[in-house]
């Protein structure tokens, strides 16, 4: 029998076929054909009647248990980003990189001022494909970049603290942040730190109608809190955590 | 735990780290992963491994993917690559012993016995048949995927799979009649 009359006998079995005229003209005038339609059939059935291979629940569970620990172990194999998730990363490093740059040039700080643009830029181009994979990649509803924000801007204030000798000469520049906070008009609709009793503190300092636009995590974590009236006057305050105290307004 | 939106979104959310999406794609297809891996293997203990790597490659694969198929589709395509590739390094014939390995402490793994030792004369003709055959008997006639889909998940052309598949069952008809008349 040739491959043609199999293919068309075959299909006929598995009723794949839409015109099964000529099929079935064909099984009914040859004996090896209707053999073969046959075994086609027979096969099909006994596939059919064959049970789903599933794994038990606790196969399932070795299974999820096993993967995550071969995900965790493997940090640096995280799910490849795209092109465009790339580019957008890039782009948040390089604009709060020229922000970090813009106020620094301002004067506010000494030395440091290069190191800390350089150490924000690595830190902004490495953040994504990092540590654990479920960890450093940002949050979970995707906004990476505003967590790129905050880490950067730390990263860069860190250094110059290191480098101006520690705690004690810290030269933190709360005018030139509040001044920049001011200019780009921070979204003052979205707190930040909730998870700080950043809510109670503020109350107890008499800032309850006060937001978190930002905030600067050194040996301490300063708030950048503004009015939250976006016609009050854009007072910027700094509040120091977890002291909760207020050492800056301007 | 359910986790809403279509499955390239999933996927997508994957990319951007979410885990609860990650174990919904994997909820939604490890069954017919492992089957398909099962199958194409033979043996319960490799096909499990398969399984794993093969959601390994989803997970550091998701930004690949482009829509151009069904993410079901992709999968199954990562399976079967997967499983050839566990053949290709074991470079001998799948072994046709099923459950050994079963935990005897799982309570469903006698269940799990029982129903892959339904058919073994059909488990044993399925091994016997050349690789190609029998991952597109597989995946069209046990997994009951489209002709179209099946030559998606293989790389090859409909017609290619279509011929696989008719004689396939041809083979396993052969195969099957011999072990009757033993």
């Amino acid at each position: 029998m040739h491959d043609h009359p199999l293919d068309l006998i075959a299909a006929l079995a598995d009723g794949s076929l839409s015109d099964e005229g000529e099929a079935r003209a064909l099984v009914e005038s040859c004996p090896e054909c209707r053999e073969e339609y046959r075994t086609q059939i027979e096969v099909i059935g006994w596939l059919a009647a064959t049970p789903a291979a599933e794994m038990t629940d606790l196969e399932k569970a070795a299974l999820h248990r096993d993967l995550w620990t071969e995900l965790r172990n493997q940090p640096g194999k995280s799910p490849a980003t795209p092109w465009w998730q790339r580019l957008v990363y890039v782009a948040a490093g390089l604009f709060v990189t020229v922000g970090l740059v813009s106020v620094l040039n301002n004067g506010a700080l000494n030395g440091g001022a290069d190191s800390g643009a350089a150490t924000t830029a690595a830190g902004a181009l490495d953040a994504p494909t990092e540590g654990d994979p479920f960890v450093a990649q940002g949050s979970d509803d995707g906004e990476s970049a505003p967590e790129f924000t905050t880490e950067t801007t730390a990263a860069a204030t860190e250094t110059t603290a290191a480098a101006s000798g520690g705690e004690e000469s810290l030269a933190i520049p709360f005018a030139e942040l509040a001044e920049e906070a001011r200019s780009n008009q921070a979204d003052r609709s979205a707190t930040q730190g909730t998870d700080r009793d950043v809510a109670a503190c503020l109350a107890r300092v008499a800032l309850d109608e006060h937001v978190v636009v930002d905030e600067i995590d050194l040996d301490q974590i300063y708030l950048l809190v503004m009015p939250e009236d976006p016609e009050a006057e854009p007072i910027v305050t700094f509040v120091v955590l977890p002291r909760c105290e207020i050492v800056y307004v301007g | 735990m359910t986790v809403p939106g279509n499955e390239a979104e999933l996927l997508t959310r994957v990319v951007s780290g979410d885990r609860d999406a990650f174990d919904a794609v994997m909820r939604n297809h490890e069954d017919r992963v492992f089957s398909v891996c099962l199958r194409i293997l033979g043996d319960r203990e490799k096909a499990l491994d398969a399984t794993q790597d093969t959601f390994l490659t989803v997970f550091r694969k998701a930004g690949q993917f482009q829509g151009r198929s069904a993410v079901g589709t992709w999968i199954y395509r990562i399976a079967v690559n997967t499983c050839y590739d566990q053949l290709r390094r074991a470079q001998r014939r799948p072994s046709e012993s099923l459950p050994e390995h079963v935990d005897p402490s799982d309570p469903s793994a006698e269940e799990a016995i029982e129903s892959a030792a339904l058919r073994p004369e059909i488990e044993a003709a399925l091994a016997e048949l050349p690789p190609d055959f029998r991952n597109a008997v597989v995946l069209s006639d046990l997994e009951g995927l489209s002709l179209p889909e099946a030559a998606e998940i293989l790389g090859v052309p409909i017609g290619t799979v279509k011929s696989r598949v008719f004689r396939g069952r041809r083979l396993l008809a052969k195969h099957l009649g011999n072990q009757n008349d033993q």
